[in-house]
């Protein structure tokens, strides 16, 4: 429960332009990795594969890890601008 | 490092490596195959990367080319024993096939010997490989006009066809009389491995004792099997035996106005001095199943499309009216035509290695008088990329190619034409080990590892980036092992896969 008097503070982050140069990359790599995993299947190159799905599932939990952390309310992010 | 700059740095390699994918996609001109535009990391150069011949290199005798130098060898030193080895590997590929070993099933050889049909019935000189014109008949329009534009036109005109009949890449060079073989040995005229062969005689099914022609179709000729055994394992070697006239027929250039083929002579005209350089696509699934009888398939089938092209392109040519030979392994070494041609490069292999499908092709040439203009030879890097890889010589189980550093002009055998810088191999073992598999051999066709599928993008990003930082060869021979290319797939799920897929 909340009272009328209840202050609450909202802080706005800038993420560092690196961030979003980072997010740009790691859509390319899963693009890639993606297609390659497909690619193989199709060349009947298993191994490859298995490899690719592994990369595409590591990179993309770590991702959307990585957002999701970064985007907590209250945690301290050295990183980031408090505006 | 702090966390910081790792994460930086790995940003930093991880978008070279996505760019350098986008890159190698977008790019896509300046080629010397004109019918089709090839990436600029394959760059156009003037001279061979391995250089140019010496004054040593002499028209070579189509009897020291390596499938026939060991049976004739053999012939000299020691009076029936190749033909003792071809019984004893007929046995044992017959008992390979009743036990059904993976890879040499009745299915698989049957499959092998499918594909070699049309190669099988290509001899050079005569039939599809004929080198002079049919004789006009009531149906067909006689040529009365000469097809004529500019060289670049001509050229172009010329690779669209290649294209259209099968061609997975085509080049124009100039005509080298070096490169022309001196004779075609009467076994290249008679398309057998074993001396003393008589096309005529009649074989039963073995596995149908008494049976007369087990095969739908019965009866059947030996003239289409292989290496002197039935496929499925009888020898001819156990059947009566006729003689045959055996003569090697001399191969000589004369200022005449068409090409000709005599008794003891093959002519090939002067004024041919274009060469029509193309090379096959072979099929990787099945290249990957060496070797055995299913991986024999593969380069059976280049062959017979080998022999498909070349006989098309020389009718093609014709109609120009213009004078064609086509010719698929004979008549003339291939690969200095290819090279010149710049279909590719010469690799560790001692073979064509190309961008696009790597060692996984056949070759084989159109020789004409249609002037055209001539392509340049091409540099994609591979030298530099064979010196550090090796994994084909490591991959030989004959252990018959090079582990030299560098190309060197030494050769190890008859069957190396000296005069020029190469990876020499021997040959001898390569056929030796030939002999144990019962069929032919292409593991270190398949374990190059620019023999690759044309479908997953980071395959040309990785190619590209060799092209042009050969610092990087060592790390992606390193992936290659690591991703599990090249290594001989599952034999028996060839038959049990999907090949709806496949466009015929």
């Amino acid at each position: 429960m909340t009272n009328a008097t209840d202050v609450f503070t909202i802080t706005i982050r800038r993420r560092p332009w690196w961030f979003w140069a980072l997010a740009v990359i790691w859509l390319l790599l899963e693009v890639v990795i993606f297609q390659t995993a497909f690619a193989s299947v199709r060349e009947s190159e298993y191994r490859a594969t298995t490899i690719c799905w592994i990369a595409a599932a590591v990179l993309a939990g770590g991702g959307v890890f990585g957002w999701l952390r970064r985007g907590q309310a209250g945690r301290p992010d050295k990183w980031s601008k408090q505006l | 490092m702090e966390r910081r700059t790792l994460l930086k740095a790995s940003g930093l390699v991880a978008a070279s490596g996505a760019l350098g994918s986008l890159w190698a996609l977008a790019t896509g001109a300046g080629s010397s195959d004109s019918a089709r535009k090839r990436a600029r990391w394959i760059r156009v150069v003037d001279r061979p990367t391995l250089g140019e011949t010496t004054a040593d290199y002499k028209r070579f005798s189509g009897n020291d080319i390596f499938t026939i130098y060991r049976p004739l060898k053999n012939q000299r030193d020691g009076a029936g024993s190749f033909e003792a080895e071809q019984a004893s590997k007929a046995k044992r590929l017959a008992a390979w096939t009743i036990e059904k070993k993976p890879g040499y099933s009745l299915p698989d050889r049957q499959l092998s010997e499918g594909a070699f049909t049309v190669m099988h019935s290509a001899k050079p000189g005569s039939g599809l490989l004929s080198w002079t014109r049919p004789s006009v008949s009531a149906t067909e329009e006689p040529v009365t006009q000469r097809y004529t534009a500019s060289l670049e036109e001509m050229a172009n005109t010329v690779k669209a066809a290649a294209r259209l009949y099968g061609a997975g890449l085509v080049g124009i060079a100039p005509m080298n009389e070096a490169y022309v073989n001196l004779l075609v040995p009467h076994r290249e005229q008679l398309r057998k491995d074993s001396p003393n062969k008589d096309t005529s005689q009649k074989i039963q099914h073995p596995l149908v004792p008494g049976q007369e022609g087990g095969h739908p179709g019965g009866e059947h000729s030996a003239e289409l099997h292989r290496d002197g055994e039935h496929p499925c394992g009888v020898h001819e070697k156990d059947q009566p035996q006729a003689t045959q006239p055996r003569q090697d027929k001399e191969i000589v250039f004369e200022d005449t106005d068409v090409p000709a083929v005599t008794d003891t002579k093959f002519v090939i005209p002067r004024k041919m001095k274009w060469v029509v350089a193309i090379a096959i696509p072979m099929d990787l699934d099945l290249l990957s199943r060496a070797p055995t009888a299913l991986g024999d398939t593969a380069a059976a089938l280049g062959y017979s499309h080998s022999a498909f092209v070349v006989a098309s392109m020389a009718v093609f040519i014709r109609g120009l009216g213009y004078e064609a030979i086509p010719c698929v392994n004979d008549t003339a070494q291939s690969i200095p035509f290819a090279v010149d041609a710049g279909i590719g490069e010469l690799s560790r292999l001692n073979k064509l290695v190309t961008p696009e499908f790597g060692a996984g092709v056949r070759l084989c040439k159109v020789f004409t008088d249609m002037p055209m203009a001539y392509d340049k030879p091409v540099d994609f890097g591979l030298v530099e990329f064979c010196k550090t890889c090796k994994k084909c010589a490591e991959a030989c189980p004959s252990r018959a190619l090079s582990f030299d550093d560098e190309p060197s002009f030494k050769t190890r055998g008859p069957w190396n034409n000296p005069g020029h810088k190469a990876w020499f191999e021997d040959s001898y073992k390569c056929y030796e080990y030939w002999q144990k598999t019962g069929t032919g051999c292409g593991i270190c066709l398949a374990s190059c590892p620019y023999t690759k599928g044309d479908q997953a993008w980071i395959h040309e990003a990785v190619k590209a980036t060799a092209s042009n930082a050969p610092a990087t060869d060592g790390a992606f021979r390193v992936m290659d092992d690591a991703f599990g290319y090249g290594k001989q797939r599952d034999l028996e799920q060839w038959w049990t896969k999907d090949h709806s897929g496949r466009r015929g």
